[in-house]
């Protein structure tokens, strides 16, 4: 019996084992096994090989419910639909089953969840932007939560190294608030948006607008093919031309002979070994057969995405971490942040009749944050900052339907010509980190396989609701001033989760006292297990978050083998 | 004329040809083949699967009206009377359905009242007038039949395979962006999404 049980463990033993194949999981893959590390992948749903896209190609026509999904559907992805295009036919088999995996909500949270080989990086903005020196100082300089125990100058060069492997494109701009990166040409405005970034940079004091720094590629990039255009990336891409796990860093993890990928392993816990003071491995249950399975490791990396890193800490109890693992702060759980969004401006401008465009550019346009950045810029009201994402189209059939008088042969040709030009923008701000923030294991509430579930307590407060006044005013100001015309705001509902750029709950910091991480993504009480994905974030910037996971990773995964190396772990 | 001029000229030929092949511009050659192709599968004149059989003739009639059948397809043509049938059945709530429901019978009952026979038997103008009049009575109303229903014949026009291919521009790989061109160059016409 012990000799089978041994054989099992040895079996079921790797070097490394990465909890989750998204953005992080996938880069933690592709570094830890170009290493030379044995690394066993553990995703909690079905398995996706690139050009595994079923509806890459599919043509309004051939969905039957064209653009709207059918109730089997809806009652199946309640909370998942709440996004408003997640669940639309093209994706919605890219977004989880809210019944199998149920949530629970103290304050509204849109908690979306991409359970498959490649998580979210299949469905993902792929907007792509550093974190600046500000960002990393922010939390010192106004007292806010704790410090960041690196800064800028520690993750640059894991910028440069990460954006050559995944292929960013943009343009050098010299911005400090947004520094340049490492890209491939960069896509182009169309009409409307140059004349309005040269009339926003004359009546704005030289406020720039640029071109959207996107993962997707402008020029064959590492065996991958370059964009065509068809903005439809959240489909999945069988020309590889944004980046995915699936496109491109499993491939290349798969290319060293050192990947073990294993989908339908749901991660429960991160086994603590008492006597080595460190952790062993991980228990999953397979999703299919409901086993208990173990797997055993030098070194652990939690990338299940941010909520999912740290349930897996919560519920991983032991004597030396009765309320989770890593715990000893009592921070594992708070300081939840998310991007808060969907305020902004539209207005129309009656030029450019004449012109139009060819090709569905997958990016839009970028207006840097220009608030809370220097001394002139300083805003009384609120701290950090926000950007714009945005872009100009020509109006479509869909302005048709509220023009109730209009029907019938001209009304019909009017439909089919492009309309008039719209130029839009809509804001993105930071979340501060508070301790109430927070999310919970919840005992009580149990998903498919009898696991707990996770209840989430967050919400937004002065701050940004403050600083969502201000996206909103600067947004008609902005266009006002570009001469745009009919400038109407917008302010929707934008609930906590919704953005799909959750952060925080495991944040990293210089104190054991006061957080879970140190500089190096290690949990400080078991510097074996390291946690790369949205979990560590001290702060949120208001920048999209998945090159800095992206970063953080490789630079984790660097320091993980180079300890290794010296026997440290 | 230099070499590189003479080249550029013949690129762009080029590439007008590949527009062209993807049928971005609409001829009057390929329409009427649609069409026959069209009438050969007959839309619209399929049994209605889950709207009563009545309401179904008036909901075509209505997008007829909406979107008529011009020098380009009209929303017969493009099958939204059946779009709205499988819509009705599959895809709306219960309070949508009972709005198109109600709509539709109301729509019915006042043409009968108006002009003694239902709506879908009215010469063209007379439906007209009853849309007009409808329109002027839902303007501020939020959540009317007239919205719902515009949004159902509007999308499932736009959304079809005739309008798609050979009314819209259609460009399923279009393999480079080209920001800043002439209308003029992509037939004049929106681009299927």
């Amino acid at each position: 019996m012990a000799n089978l049980q041994g054989a099992i463990a040895r079996q079921n033993t790797y070097d490394a084992i990465v909890i989750g194949s998204g953005i992080s999981g996938g880069w933690a893959a592709k570094e830890l096994t170009g290493r030379g590390l044995r690394t066993l992948v553990l995703e909690r749903g079905r398995n996706v090989e690139h050009g595994d896209y079923p509806t890459a190609f599919t043509e309004n026509w051939e969905v039957e419910g064209r653009n709207r999904s059918s109730l089997d559907v809806i009652a199946r992805q309640l909370k998942q639909s709440r996004a408003g295009y997640t669940t639309l036919p093209a994706s919605a088999h890219w977004f989880a089953d809210d019944i199998d995996n149920p949530y629970s909500e103290e304050k509204r949270f849109d908690w979306m969840r991409g359970y498959h080989v490649g998580g979210r990086s299949i469905t993902w903005g792929r907007q792509s932007y550093r974190f600046n020196e500000l960002d990393f100082e922010a939390n010192v300089r106004e007292g806010i939560a704790v410090d960041w125990p690196i800064r800028y100058d520690d993750l640059a060069p894991w910028y440069d190294y990460t954006e050559k492997f995944a292929g960013i494109s943009g343009s050098l701009e010299g911005l400090p608030q947004l520094p340049d990166g490492n890209f491939l040409p960069p896509m182009e405005m169309n009409c409307l948006e140059r004349d309005v970034k040269k009339r926003v940079a004359i009546a704005m004091g030289g406020r720039p607008i640029i071109i959207g720094r996107v993962a997707n590629l402008t020029q064959p990039h590492m065996g991958r093919a370059s964009c065509q255009y068809r903005n439809r990336c959240i489909r999945g891409c069988p020309y590889g031309a944004y980046f995915s796990s699936n496109a491109a860093t499993l491939p290349a993890a798969v290319a060293t002979g050192n990947l073990t990928l294993r989908p339908f392993s749901i991660a429960t816990e991160i086994i603590y070994d008492t006597n080595e003071s460190r952790a062993s491995g991980v228990r999953i249950i397979d999703a299919q057969t409901g086993e208990a399975i173990d797997f055993f490791a030098k070194v652990i990396f939690s990338c299940a995405s941010a909520v999912a890193s740290t349930f897996i800490l919560l519920n991983s109890k032991s004597e030396r971490f009765p309320t989770g693992m890593g715990n000893d702060s009592g921070e594992l759980g708070h300081n939840l942040m998310d991007h808060h969004f969907k305020v902004g401006a539209a207005g129309i401008s009656e030029d450019f009749a004449d012109k139009y465009f060819r090709g569905q550019r997958a990016n839009g346009i970028y207006v840097p944050r220009f608030r809370n950045i220097s001394k002139e810029s300083t805003r009384s009201d609120y701290v950090r900052g926000f950007g714009f994402q945005g872009g100009a189209s020509r109006l479509d059939w869909a302005r048709g339907i509220k023009e109730f008088a209009a029907f019938g042969a001209k009304f019909k040709a009017d439909m089919i010509a492009p309309g008039p030009w719209r130029f839009g923008i809509g804001a993105w701000g930071e979340c501060l980190p508070y301790h109430e923030n927070k999310l919970s294991l919840n005992s009580e509430l149990r998903d498919k396989w009898g696991q707990p579930t996770v209840s989430f307590s967050c919400e937004w407060k002065a701050n940004e609701y403050a600083m969502r006044r201000d996206m909103k005013a600067s947004a008609v100001e902005m266009l006002e001033a570009a001469g745009l015309k009919s400038v109407t705001p917008f302010d929707d509902v934008s609930a906590p989760g919704m953005c799909i750029h959750e952060m925080g709950t495991a944040r990293m910091g210089k104190d054991p006292k006061t957080s879970v991480l140190n500089k190096w993504n290690q949990i400080h009480a078991v510097p074996n297990v390291f946690v790369t994905d949205g979990a560590c974030m001290t702060s949120g910037s208001c920048v999209n978050p998945s090159l800095t996971y992206m970063a953080l990773t490789a630079r984790a995964c660097d320091h993980a083998v180079n300890e290794l190396n010296r026997k440290n772990l | 004329m230099t070499t590189e001029m003479s080249m550029i000229m013949t690129r762009r030929e080029v590439l007008k040809r590949a527009a062209l092949m993807l049928g971005a511009a609409l001829s009057p050659r390929i329409f009427s083949h649609s069409l026959q192709a069209a009438a050969q599968v007959s839309p619209n004149q399929a049994k209605a699967r889950f709207l009563p059989a009545e309401l179904h003739k008036i909901a075509g009639a209505f997008s007829e009206r909406i979107l008529p059948r011009t020098s380009t397809p009209g929303a017969t043509d493009a099958g939204v009377g059946d779009f709205i049938d499988i819509m009705y059945g599959k895809y709306l709530s219960v309070e949508e359905r009972k709005l198109l429901d109600d709509g539709l019978s109301e729509l019915d009952a006042a043409s009968r009242n108006l002009h003694r026979a239902g709506f879908a038997s009215l010469p063209g103008v007379d439906q007209d007038a009853m849309i007009m009049r409808l329109a002027t009575e839902s303007k501020d109303r939020e959540k009317s039949f007239l919205a719902q229903i515009r949004e159902l014949v509007i999308v499932g026009y736009f959304t079809s395979e005739i309008v798609g291919k050979t009314v819209l521009g259609y460009d399923p790989v279009p393999g480079r962006f080209d920001p800043c061109i002439p209308l003029s160059e992509t037939g004049n016409v929106l681009w299927n999404r």
